[in-house]
C-alpha cells in the first residue's frame, strides 16, 4: 500500500520530467536563433576592434578585455545624441496627432452607431496596408511641397498614415468594450455628447490611449523606408536610418558602434512592443480574439 | 437599443418646443445630431488618411504615367510609356522573379517553423512566458536594426556562422573555395536574405497560429473526441475550419509586408551580386529616387499593387465576415 502511493506521483513526476525535456528540446533549436543574434550584437558592442577581427581564438567570447569604447566613440564622435532626440521628438509629435484624430474616430465607430460605420472602419483599416513602398515616391512630392525634405518634420507628417489607421482600428474595438451605461449614466446627469466622451469615456480608457501611443511609437520605429528617402541630413536622421548609413566609411563598418547604437534603442522598443504583442495580435485579427 | 441618452434628449427637446415635435427640423432630430457629432469626431482622421494615403495612391498612377523627375518638377504626361520600358528592361523580369521566389519560399519556410512552434508552445510548461517572450524578439526588434547584425554575421571574413561551421568541418578554411561568402554568391545572397526574413516572420506565424488555437474552445475538440473523431479528423475538420479566418489573416498580413518590406535586401545587398537578389522594392527605390527617375520608380512600384492585392481582398473578406 505504502510504496504503491509513493510510486505513483514519482512515476508521474518521471513523465512529467520527460515531457518537459522533450518540449526545451524541441524549442532549443528556435530559441537559438531567435536569440543568438541579439546576444552576438551585444558581445559585438562590447568588444574591442582587435577582438573583431581575430579568426585564431573563440569569438563567441572575450579575448581582450570588454570596453564600453564603442558608446564612447557612438556618443561623443557621431550625431548619436541627435539621432536620440529626433526619434523621441518624432514619437511625440506622431502620438499626439493619432491619438487627437484615431481616438475620436475609434469611437464614433464604436459607438455612434453611424450609417457605413463598419465599412469606413474596415476601410481605414485597410489603409494601413497600403505599403510604404507605394506611397514613398507620391510622397516624396508631397514632402517637398511642403518644403520639409531632409528634417525629421517630414516623418512627423508621414508616419501618421500607417499609426492613424492601426490605431483608429484598436480604438474602435478598445470603445467596444468600455460599458455603455457609464456613458448613458453621465448622458441622464447632464453631459453631451462630447462631455461624455470627455468627461467619462476617456478617463477609463487610459489602457487603450496607452496601447496607442506604445504603437504609434513602435511602429515608427519599424519604419526604415520613408526615413532612407526623406531625410538625408546626418544631424536629422532618426535611430534606425542613423545607426544604418552614418556608422559607414565606404567600405569600413565600424562593428564595434554600429552594433551598440543598433542595441541601444533596438532592445527597449523590443520589450516596450513584447509586452504589447497581444494587443498587436488581436488588433490586426480584429473581432477574432476577445 | 436607442440608448436612454438620446431618449432623454428627445424629450427635453419636445418640452422646449411646447410639445411641438413635429416641427423640429430635421438637423436638430437627435439622430441627425448623432451623425453630425459622429461624422465630424471623424473627419480627421478620414481627411489625414485621404490627403496622405488616398491622394498620394492617386498621384502615384499620375507619376507613373509622366516623365517626372527629382530634378524637374514640371512633368510631361508619356502614357504608359513607363509601364512599357519597365516590362522591357531584364533587371524588371529579375527582380519580379526573384519577389515571388523570396515571398514564396520564405512563406513556406515561416508556415512550416511556424506551424511547428505553436504546436510546441500550446503545450503547458514551465517558463513558457519566458520562452515565448524570447522567441518573439526577432519580430518585436525594429527590422533595420537586426538586419544590421545579421550584416555582421554574413561578413565575408569574419562571419561567425563561417567561424562555427569551420570549426565543424562542415566548410573549409578561410580562404579555401568552400568557405561561403553568404551576401557575395548569387544563390547564397537570395538564401540569406530570405533566410533573415524568415528568422523575423517565423515569431508572427507561430504566434498568429497559437492565437487561433487558443481561441478554438476545448468543448468543441472534446465533443469531437466523443463523436469518434481521430486526431487527423478532429484537426482537418473541427480545428482548421475554425481558424481558418485568423490565418488567413496572418498568412496575408505577412505576405503584404514581405512583398514591400526593402529594408532587409537593401542593408544586406542592395540588390546584389550583379541582380541576385534585386527584388521590385529596391528597384524601385533605386530608380526613383537614386536615379531620380520618379516616373519611372513609380510605375515598378505599381507593379507590386497586383501582388499585394489578394492578400488584401482575403483581409477584407474575411475581417468583413468577422465583424458581422
Amino acid at each position: 500500500m505504502a510504496t504503491a502511493a509513493v510510486a505513483v506521483p514519482r512515476s508521474h513526476r518521471a513523465k512529467e520530467t520527460r515531457r518537459h525535456a522533450l518540449i526545451y528540446l524541441g524549442l532549443a533549436p528556435f530559441l537559438i536563433i531567435a536569440v543568438f543574434p541579439i546576444v552576438w550584437m551585444a558581445i559585438t558592442a562590447l568588444k574591442q576592434e582587435p577582438d573583431l577581427y581575430r579568426m585564431d581564438v573563440v569569438p563567441f567570447w572575450f579575448n581582450l578585455p570588454p570596453t564600453w569604447k564603442n558608446f564612447d566613440i557612438l556618443f561623443n564622435r557621431t550625431f548619436y545624441k541627435d539621432w536620440i532626440v529626433n526619434t523621441m521628438v518624432i514619437s511625440v509629435w506622431v502620438s499626439a496627432i493619432t491619438l487627437v484624430t484615431a481616438v475620436p474616430a475609434g469611437y464614433a465607430l464604436a459607438r455612434l452607431r453611424l450609417p457605413f460605420a463598419e465599412n469606413l472602419g474596415i476601410g481605414i483599416f485597410l489603409t494601413y496596408l497600403v505599403p510604404a513602398i507605394i506611397l514613398f515616391i507620391p510622397l516624396a512630392r508631397v514632402v517637398s511641397t511642403l518644403d520639409l525634405q531632409d528634417s525629421w518634420w517630414a516623418l512627423v507628417v508621414v508616419y501618421p498614415t500607417f499609426t492613424i489607421p492601426f490605431c483608429t482600428w484598436l480604438l474602435m474595438g478598445f470603445f467596444k468594450t468600455v460599458p455603455l451605461e457609464i456613458e448613458e449614466a453621465a448622458r441622464v446627469d447632464g453631459c453631451g455628447q462630447l462631455g461624455a466622451l470627455w468627461r467619462v469615456v476617456l478617463p477609463v480608457s487610459w489602457p487603450g490611449l496607452t496601447t496607442a501611443v506604445i504603437f504609434s511609437f513602435t511602429l515608427s520605429m519599424q519604419d526604415f523606408l520613408y526615413s532612407l528617402a526623406f531625410v538625408s541630413i546626418s544631424d536629422q536622421k532618426p535611430v534606425p536610418l542613423g545607426v544604418a548609413t552614418e556608422l559607414i566609411r565606404g567600405d569600413v563598418y565600424f562593428w564595434g558602434s554600429l552594433m551598440a547604437g543598433a542595441l541601444l534603442v533596438g532592445v527597449p522598443v523590443a520589450i516596450l512592443y513584447n509586452l504589447f504583442l497581444d494587443k498587436f495580435i488581436s488588433g490586426i485579427t480584429g473581432a477574432a480574439i476577445k | 437599443m436607442a440608448g436612454s441618452g438620446s431618449r432623454g434628449r428627445s424629450a427635453r427637446l419636445a418640452v422646449a418646443v411646447g410639445g411641438r415635435v413635429g416641427v423640429v427640423p430635421w438637423w436638430r432630430t437627435p439622430t441627425a445630431r448623432r451623425y453630425l457629432f459622429g461624422y465630424t469626431l471623424l473627419a480627421p482622421a478620414v481627411l489625414y488618411v485621404s490627403l496622405l494615403v488616398g491622394a498620394p495612391f492617386l498621384f502615384s498612377l499620375y507619376l507613373a504615367m509622366s516623365d517626372a523627375t527629382v530634378g524637374d518638377p514640371v512633368a510631361q504626361f508619356v502614357g504608359l510609356e513607363n509601364f512599357r520600358a519597365a516590362l522591357e528592361s531584364t533587371m524588371f523580369y529579375v527582380a519580379l522573379r526573384n519577389t515571388l521566389v523570396f515571398t514564396i519560399g520564405a512563406g513556406i519556410l515561416k508556415g512550416l517553423l511556424g506551424t511547428t512552434l505553436a504546436f510546441l508552445l500550446l503545450q503547458p510548461f514551465t517558463g513558457r512566458k519566458v520562452v515565448r517572450a524570447l522567441l518573439v524578439i526577432p519580430f518585436t526588434l525594429p527590422i533595420a536594426i537586426s538586419v544590421l547584425g545579421w550584416k555582421w554575421m554574413f561578413d565575408s571574413q569574419f562571419s561567425v556562422i563561417n567561424w562555427a561551421l569551420s570549426r565543424l568541418h562542415l566548410i573549409g578554411a578561410w580562404g579555401s573555395p568552400d568557405w561561403p561568402v553568404w551576401l557575395g554568391q548569387p544563390h547564397l545572397a537570395l538564401a540569406s536574405v530570405m533566410f533573415v526574413n524568415v528568422w523575423r516572420g517565423f515569431p508572427f506565424s507561430a504566434i498568429v497560429l497559437l492565437a487561433g488555437l487558443t481561441s478554438v474552445p476545448p468543448e468543441v475538440i472534446d465533443a469531437a473526441k466523443v463523436d469518434g473523431a481521430s486526431f487527423m479528423q478532429r484537426f482537418s475538420k473541427v480545428i482548421v475550419p475554425m481558424i481558418a479566418p485568423i490565418l488567413f489573416i496572418g498568412t496575408a498580413f505577412d505576405t503584404v509586408f514581405t512583398l514591400s518590406d526593402l529594408s532587409i535586401v537593401y542593408l544586406l545587398t542592395n540588390g546584389g551580386p550583379d541582380g541576385a537578389t534585386e527584388i521590385l522594392p529596391t528597384l524601385a527605390y533605386n530608380v526613383g529616387i537614386r536615379a531620380g527617375a520618379l516616373g519611372r520608380g513609380a510605375a515598378i512600384s505599381l507593379f507590386l499593387f497586383p501582388l499585394l492585392l489578394p492578400g488584401m481582398i482575403v483581409l477584407l473578406r474575411t475581417l468583413r465576415r468577422r465583424q458581422d
